[in-house]
């Protein structure tokens, strides 16, 4: 009968660890990260007597948390790819409304273009004039405002790069504080199911901010390392990673390891991978394809510019400025060389950014993705690549480096330099009238500018045919620019010009080429600038502005697209990894129902036992009492 | 497979919440009618866009371009026609005054009726378009072009120059033509030469119409003579020629062209020319001929006002008719030549409506572009609306079916 009351109050004790377990499974059902748990029971090894053995009743040898580490890990690493999913996501909408929202740079481009058609139409009217610098201003306006909104996210991302590193090292201290936790716990014998708990959440979190890999521990600690192998949690240990300064660039926020190397271009996965691989990816490409832009705007009006006559009777000066291509030297220089960069052919530029090496014998460009390019010795020592022209001064050490950004603040910083409305070049530059005497059919087809920066260019000149088959070109002193013999339709150039005629010319027929200055309200230079409307500027003259413009919306909507499809799968494979795990770990309510009424029934059959030893018991006193 | 409660019910609610982000998303087309609304929604679309939009922008450009252009050639044409009305007048006027019947006196007044047309002739070249601008200064824009001078005779102070309009990608169109070619170069005479009378004559003899019958044998002449031919006759009408510095003119075999005029003849023909003479030469008297001469209307107008004012007295009726021959020669040059302006200015304005009517057939088809890239089909998305809100619908009531589901409820 005792053995019979122990069984009972082995069973009540049982069925009670796992009611309590069952209250705490109902209780976690929603708490993020708990894993269901349940009790396991063995059977008591009983007493033999005689030959029989009858078992001693019910041992509940521990309660156990029910948990998958394949599932876990998988659930881990679907999470690196949601999180980062997500931010990428967000920032590229951001972007795209960026864009839709700060205003359409076509139609200022267009309105820009329109007002020199308009111009032309009474090219010295004040008023088209000054609409001509007010469209070119809200132009200016436009790249300007749409740059901004560029940069403030960049800075919006160097804050959330800091933002996240500092999560990952809180994140990262408490999973290596947890891990000595649960080590001792281990130690004194107790399975610590909630620690672990807390610490596989950490670990999901932790594999949020970025993508990481785990590997277990026989002591039950873990240790994370990100994808490329840095340690960030080693047991009860873990290295905190830091943020500090671009080498070459103070405004870009970069990641150190605890050793303080940069290992920015080494992680992925994750919130931090993703703000990286945007910044590198989306953003400066962007922000540098918006720059090609600009450079190619005020190149093209300012070159155009320079082939007309203002309404003063000069030759028209630059109508927009843009910074020069930004140079910074890497922090780790060793020399004194500076390097200065200017941009010469607008055509030719991309929209990389460049690293400018020595290997202390001689100089090496590179994109910022690695692929080297070839550079150019010019006769005068500066050096040339990809529309670039670099001017080194000073003496540069093995190893020194420089980052050339040639377009990235360009669209920021393009400004309107032209606040003189008559300052606007719309006459052609230059004239040429058949002297009076000419007895030849010879007529001017075309006088155009070969040269804009030609010092003589509005000096004036006189074309002379000694002979019918002859010509020679002599300044106002006499002095003979050029001679040559002249068949029909042959340009005659001097002086950055060149001259076109239809006709024969008779021997002694002349023309003399002057400034422009008696048809100031001749329009044609302001076509020629309503013309570069079409004119493709960038790309080796394949691309204008507004297709500049058009690759940069595409550019940007593929961003977006492709971010918000990303999502889409990521959030998937999630749900999928979340789904798996949770049909191991996760609490059912109706299984717990269920486990209720079971244990509770047991739990009532167990004191049943305990009633019937007693009853037994009783019956056993009162026939000894009877 | 197990489910999670709490999972089960998360997962609810993300699915509930991505149908309503995929609803407002609808409802945001619908609304804004627009199925790009970021450039995201469909990247290469909204650089289609871009690029039509451009597109129809360089249209409305050109279009307005056209515009101006039209409005500066109508003008032209309009004031063309004036100045061709004016210098009829000016024949009719002149045509009067070569009639024999004509006393000095009126002769005077026909001379103060073309001061008039030449004042009014002014008043034309230097019209100016809807902007202010001289219309015939060339690209010239800080003088008036045509300023008289104090001898009656009229300078250009305009350039050669023409103004273009851009009307399409590439092409330009003139806007106008300089004074200079509509006024003043205008050739002298029959177009080819002019022959006239020598100033000194003392016979009858009048230079009537002449003209050129074989342009190769007059063109090889001409360049060999030095541009110039000089007839002169004898007492007995005998007639020689010579060249510009004097020397005799020959024929093809070398011989020296001449022959004998009489006032039964009535021309002379030689080298390629023919010209009509009547009248009888004095010996001495001369005709010459001179090659690429030019002449601004105003100067023809003034030559005839200068002889009508002075006839009479120092102009003798020979000299009268003579000047008055070769000036009605030269309006006639004028005409045409206002005439060609007219023609070539019509073209271009017929060029320019065809190019409007282009542009304006073009405007539709892009739009048409456009708005098929840009536009959402009000028919698709509003069935895909009310297919999401449906769905969405479906989710909350099986959410609130699934929820009351519990073996808790069954349990007491």
């Amino acid at each position: 009968m005792s053995n019979m009351l122990a069984i009972g109050t082995s069973g009540l004790n049982a069925a009670q660890l796992a009611l309590n377990t069952i209250s705490n499974n109902i209780s976690n059902a929603s708490t993020p990260g708990y894993s269901r748990e349940s009790t396991v029971q063995v059977e008591q090894v009983g007493a033999t007597t005689g030959n029989l053995t009858i078992g001693g009743g019910v041992n509940v040898t521990a309660v156990q948390r029910a948990y998958n580490q394949f599932l876990s890990t998988a659930m881990w690493s679907s999470n690196s790819g949601l999180q980062g999913a997500t931010t990428y996501n967000d920032l590229a909408t951001t972007l795209n409304s960026t864009l839709s929202s700060s205003g359409n740079l076509q139609t200022s481009l267009d309105n820009f273009y329109t007002s020199f058609s308009t111009l032309a139409g009474s090219a010295d009217s004040g008023s088209n004039r000054q609409a001509v610098l007010g469209s070119a201003s809200s132009l200016v306006a436009n790249f300007n405002t749409l740059a901004q909104q560029f940069q403030q996210q960049q800075g919006s991302i160097n804050t959330q790069v800091a933002q996240t590193v500092d999560s990952i090292n809180t994140t990262a201290a408490s999973i290596a504080r947890l891990n000595q936790q649960i080590v001792q716990a281990g130690a004194g014998g107790s399975a610590a199911n909630a620690l672990l708990d807390q610490r596989d959440t950490l670990v999901n979190t932790l594999s949020g901010y970025l993508g990481v890999s785990t590997s277990f521990n026989t002591d039950g600690s873990i240790n994370v390392f990100t994808n490329s192998g840095q340690s960030l949690v080693s047991g009860s240990n873990a290295y905190a990673m830091s943020t500090g300064a671009n080498a070459y660039n103070a405004t870009t926020t970069d990641v150190m390891d605890n050793t303080g190397t940069d290992i920015t271009g080494k992680l992925s996965g994750g919130t931090l991978g993703a703000l990286l691989t945007y910044r590198s990816n989306v953003l400066v490409p962007a922000q540098n394809q918006l720059g090609l832009a600009a450079v190619g705007l005020a190149s093209s009006v300012n070159a155009q510019q320079a082939q007309g006559l203002d309404l003063n009777g000069q030759q028209g000066g630059a109508m927009f400025s843009v910074p020069e291509p930004g140079v910074s030297a890497s922090a780790a220089n060793q020399g004194t060389a500076t390097v200065g960069a200017s941009i010469s052919d607008p055509s030719a530029l991309t929209g990389s950014d460049y690293v400018l090496s020595y290997n202390g014998s001689q100089w090496k460009l590179a994109t910022s993705a690695g692929q080297s390019v070839a550079l150019t010795t010019n006769p005068n020592g500066t050096l040339s690549a990809a529309g670039l022209t670099f001017n080194v001064s000073g003496t540069a050490q093995a190893g020194d480096s420089y980052k050339i950004e040639p377009t990235r603040n360009a669209a920021s910083g393009i400004s309107l330099s032209m606040t003189d409305p008559n300052g606007i070049a719309a006459a052609a530059a230059l004239t040429a009238n058949p002297a009076s005497g000419n007895t030849g059919s010879a007529a001017l087809a075309s006088i155009k500018v070969t040269d804009s920066t030609n010092p003589n260019l509005l000096s004036g000149a006189t074309v002379s045919f000694p002979t019918a088959g002859s010509y020679q070109v002599t300044n106002s002193s006499g002095t003979v620019l050029a001679s040559g013999s002249y068949g029909s339709g042959q340009a005659i150039g001097a002086n950055g010009w060149s001259l076109t005629l239809t006709g024969t010319p008779a021997a002694g027929d002349s023309f003399a080429v002057a400034a422009n200055t008696a048809g100031l309200a001749d329009n044609s230079n302001a076509l020629s600038l309503a013309a570069l409307s079409n004119q493709g500027v960038l790309n080796g003259g394949k691309t204008s502005i507004i297709d500049a413009y058009a690759n940069l919306t595409t550019q940007i909507g593929d961003a977006g697209s492709q971010a918000q499809s990303d999502l889409t799968v990521q959030t998937a494979l999630n749900n999928q990894a979340v789904s798996s795990q949770q049909s191991v770990a996760g609490v059912n309510l109706d299984q717990e129902a269920s486990n209720m009424v079971q244990y509770q029934q047991a739990y009532q059959a167990a004191a049943h036992i305990i009633s019937t030893a007693q009853a037994l018991f009783s019956s056993l006193l009162s026939a000894i009492g009877a | 497979m197990r489910i999670s409660t709490y999972w089960h019910y998360q997962q609810s609610v993300a699915t509930m919440l991505s149908q309503e982000s995929a609803l407002a998303q609808t409802q945001n087309q619908v609304s804004t009618g627009k199925s790009i609304n970021v450039a995201s929604d469909n990247p290469t679309g909204a650089a289609q866009v871009v690029s039509i939009d451009h597109t129809l922008a360089q249209n409305d450009s050109y279009t307005s371009g056209i515009n101006a252009a039209n409005t500066r050639l109508s003008t032209e044409t309009s004031t063309l026609s004036s100045v061709t009305n004016l210098l009829d007048r000016a024949q009719s006027l002149a045509l009067s005054a070569m009639d024999g019947s004509m006393s000095a006196q009126n002769r005077a007044s026909i001379a103060g009726n073309l001061v008039q047309v030449r004042n009014q002739l002014l008043q034309y070249a230097n019209t100016t378009d809807s902007n202010g601008n001289a219309l015939f200064a060339g690209t010239s824009n800080d003088k008036v072009p045509f300023v008289q001078n104090a001898d009656g005779s009229v300078s250009y102070q305009g350039n050669t120059a023409q103004q273009m309009a851009l009307i399409g990608n590439g092409l330009q169109i003139p806007t106008g033509d300089a004074g200079s070619a509509v006024f003043m170069d205008i050739p002298a005479g029959n177009g080819s030469f002019v022959a006239s009378a020598g100033s000194a004559n003392t016979g009858t003899l009048v230079v009537g119409s002449n003209s050129v019958t074989d342009p190769t044998a007059w063109k090889s002449a001409e360049s060999a003579a030095g541009g110039q031919f000089t007839i002169s006759f004898d007492a007995s009408g005998n007639w020689s020629v010579t060249d510009a510095s004097g020397n005799p003119v020959n024929d093809t075999s070398g011989n020296p062209i001449g022959g004998t005029y009489s006032s039964n003849t009535g021309s002379i023909s030689f080298d390629g020319m023919s010209i009509g003479l009547s009248g009888t030469p004095a010996a001495g008297d001369t005709v010459t001929v001179q090659a690429n001469q030019k002449q601004d209307i105003f100067g023809t107008l003034n030559q005839m006002i200068n002889a009508l004012q002075g006839a009479g007295g120092s102009t003798s009726d020979t000299q009268l008719t003579n000047t008055m021959n070769r000036q009605l020669e030269s309006l006639d040059q004028a005409l045409g030549t206002i005439n060609n302006v007219q023609v070539q200015v019509g073209g271009r304005i017929n060029e320019l409506n065809q190019q409007s009517t282009a542009y304006s057939s073009l405007g539709v088809t892009y739009q048409s572009a456009l708005s098929s890239v840009q536009n959402v089909d009000a028919y698709s998305a509003i069935s895909n609306l009310s297919l999401q809100s449906a769905a969405l619908q479906a989710s909350q009531q099986t959410f609130a079916a699934v929820k009351s589901l519990s073996l808790f409820n069954y349990l007491n």
